[in-house]
């Protein structure tokens, strides 16, 4: 057991890390200067990064949103290394911009030791006129204070949480699924867990039921989010514009559409 | 007079409120809905001096079905609204309509604006991109492919009803919109995505208005800032709050309606 630390000397631990957060940096003037040391840097003097208009190199924006993340104060000894980073380059960056990194914890799983967990960030570089230059996700290993448990309520796709939204389901539903007997999965990113009914009783959730599922509800994690964060549950509203989707057996898909809204209302009632 | 009237050899079912010498307006439903849209409406039009008439379109409410089956052209509805203003010795009338029905109020302007003293046509633009998807409505055509549909479409309705709008009558617009008949909505469906006027904006001279809730998820608002750009002096309005039925969202439309045919009729400049 490490000595409690104090938050401002040493940034925060696992546990710290809630699902959901969201932090915004101050603004970090683009120069010249930055151009030049970049491409001495980099080596990358393509005519695309030079003469008047110049594009900064795309891993600029990352080295940056790294270094705007540090200003957050976010993250002191307990930090043990970078594991990924998922990147997207949506317009250039060039000198002048004033750049923003707009911060949101995604995702944060205890590790199978127990002593640390990973820590997955939205990052999002946005310039001041509203537009965003580039946005990803990076996954941290952060050492961790207690051995646990977590809660589940924001541990989209795994067993705990689908046992969680389970316990939270109106009883409305039981009644919905009275004649179905099926298997729903529920995904997020790479996590899925299945919900084995019968009869309108879910008789097991687990990792992956012995027939599969009959269909997967598929969304990223942020949008899991917005599913239990919005005012009202935006169920179809996502899936209307396909931010949320499906696998598997469409038509069952659409026949439980009142079931998958009162599930999603249950995982709302529990995040 | 309300009642029963063959047109064009549809028995229909209309609705005519107010003085018979008053300057006449058509109110056109959306798909697969009725009439009975614009209930609320109605009295307030009827007050600020209009002589309303609500159609329901072949096929829907209390109409029966069109002679060839459930209508996808909405080129044959427009048609068909003029014999009906024919009919009741409407030389000429203003239109507003919503969704398919502000479509055909568009398709109204470009064929027959010398007939038109003002068209409002909300939640339509003049062409969707295709979208949904032709195929799929065609599929869902087939009862035994479209499963759950009655919660589809009440769940559906509240994703697009605008977030200014009060939860209790939010409920009410879905709830009234679960009676439509499936293959009728479809069919209009059909029409709405295929329906592409594009290229004859520049021929509609009456005065128009579109309007668009800025959260109906059905419409693109640019496409429909596009429409007006191409339509001469047409106005468009862009509602914050209001989804996909501004008539049965906005509280006091009547008088709201009122004030944009009051606009068109006399020239004067939108706020």
């Amino acid at each position: 057991m490490v000595a409690a630390p104090t938050a401002m000397d040493t940034g925060r631990w696992f546990e710290d890390f809630a699902v959901g957060e969201r932090f915004t940096s101050a603004g970090r003037p683009v120069t010249a200067d930055d151009l030049a040391a970049f491409t001495r840097l980099s080596g990358d003097d393509h005519p695309l990064h030079a003469g008047p208009g110049a594009m900064l190199q795309g891993p600029f924006g990352i080295a940056v949103a790294m270094g705007l993340m540090q200003s957050l104060g976010l993250h002191g000894e307990a930090v043990q290394g970078l594991l990924d980073t998922h990147w997207h380059y949506r317009a250039p960056i060039r000198v002048g911009d004033v750049l923003h990194l707009e911060l949101m914890i995604l995702r944060a799983r205890r590790t199978r030791s127990g002593t640390r967990g990973t820590v997955t960030r939205h990052m999002r570089l946005v310039g001041d006129d509203g537009a965003t230059r580039q946005e990803g996700t990076t996954t941290a290993l952060v050492a961790a204070r207690t051995s646990g448990p977590d809660d589940d309520g924001r541990a989209f796709g795994t067993v705990g949480w689908g046992r969680a939204v389970v316990d939270a389901l109106d009883p409305e539903t039981a009644a919905v699924l009275e004649t179905w007997d099926g298997t729903i999965g529920l995904r997020c990113d790479d996590d899925e867990v299945h919900l084995r009914v019968y009869r309108g009783a879910v008789i097991d959730v687990s990792r992956r039921a012995p027939h599969g599922a009959t269909f997967t509800l598929v969304a990223d994690a942020a949008t899991w989010l917005e599913l239990v964060e919005a005012p009202d549950n935006p169920l179809l509203r996502l899936a209307m514009t396909g931010r949320v989707s499906a696998t598997g057996d469409g038509y069952e898909y659409l026949r439980l559409t009142r079931a998958l809204h009162l599930i999603v209302d249950a995982a709302r009632a529990i995040a | 007079m309300t009642g029963y009237r063959s047109v064009d050899d549809t028995f229909a079912f209309v609705e005519d409120h107010g003085d018979p010498a008053s300057p006449a307006l058509l109110c056109l439903h959306t798909a697969g809905q009725s009439g009975v849209q614009w209930r609320h409406v109605v009295p307030g039009l009827v007050e600020a001096g209009h002589r309303v008439v609500v159609p329901d379109l072949p096929g829907h409410g209390r109409s029966e079905p069109a002679p060839g089956g459930p209508v996808d052209d909405l080129g044959a509805y427009a048609g068909w609204l003029l014999a009906l203003a024919d009919a009741l010795g409407l030389d000429r009338f203003a239109v507003a309509g919503c969704s398919i029905g502000g479509k055909i109020a568009l398709d109204l302007a470009v064929r027959a604006s010398d007939r038109l003293t003002a068209v409002v046509a909300m939640a339509a633009d003049a062409w969707t991109g295709g979208s949904p998807s032709p195929r799929g409505l065609r599929r869902e055509l087939v009862d035994v492919a479209a499963p759950s549909r009655a919660d589809r479409t009440e769940l559906g309705t509240l994703a697009v009803v605008g977030r200014a709008t009060d939860p209790e009558r939010a409920r009410l617009i879905a709830a009234m919109h679960r009676r439509e008949d499936p293959v009728v909505s479809n069919s209009d469906l059909l029409g709405w995505a295929s329906h592409d006027l594009r290229e004859r904006l520049g021929e509609v001279s009456c005065p128009l208005h579109l309007v668009v809730g800025a959260d109906d998820l059905w419409l693109d608002v640019e496409r429909v800032r596009w429409a007006a750009s191409r339509i001469p002096g047409a106005r468009c309005t862009v509602l914050d709050g209001v989804g996909h039925y501004p008539m049965e969202e906005i509280p006091g439309f009547a008088a709201v309606l009122d004030g944009w045919l009051r606009d068109l009729t006399t020239g004067t400049e939108a706020a």
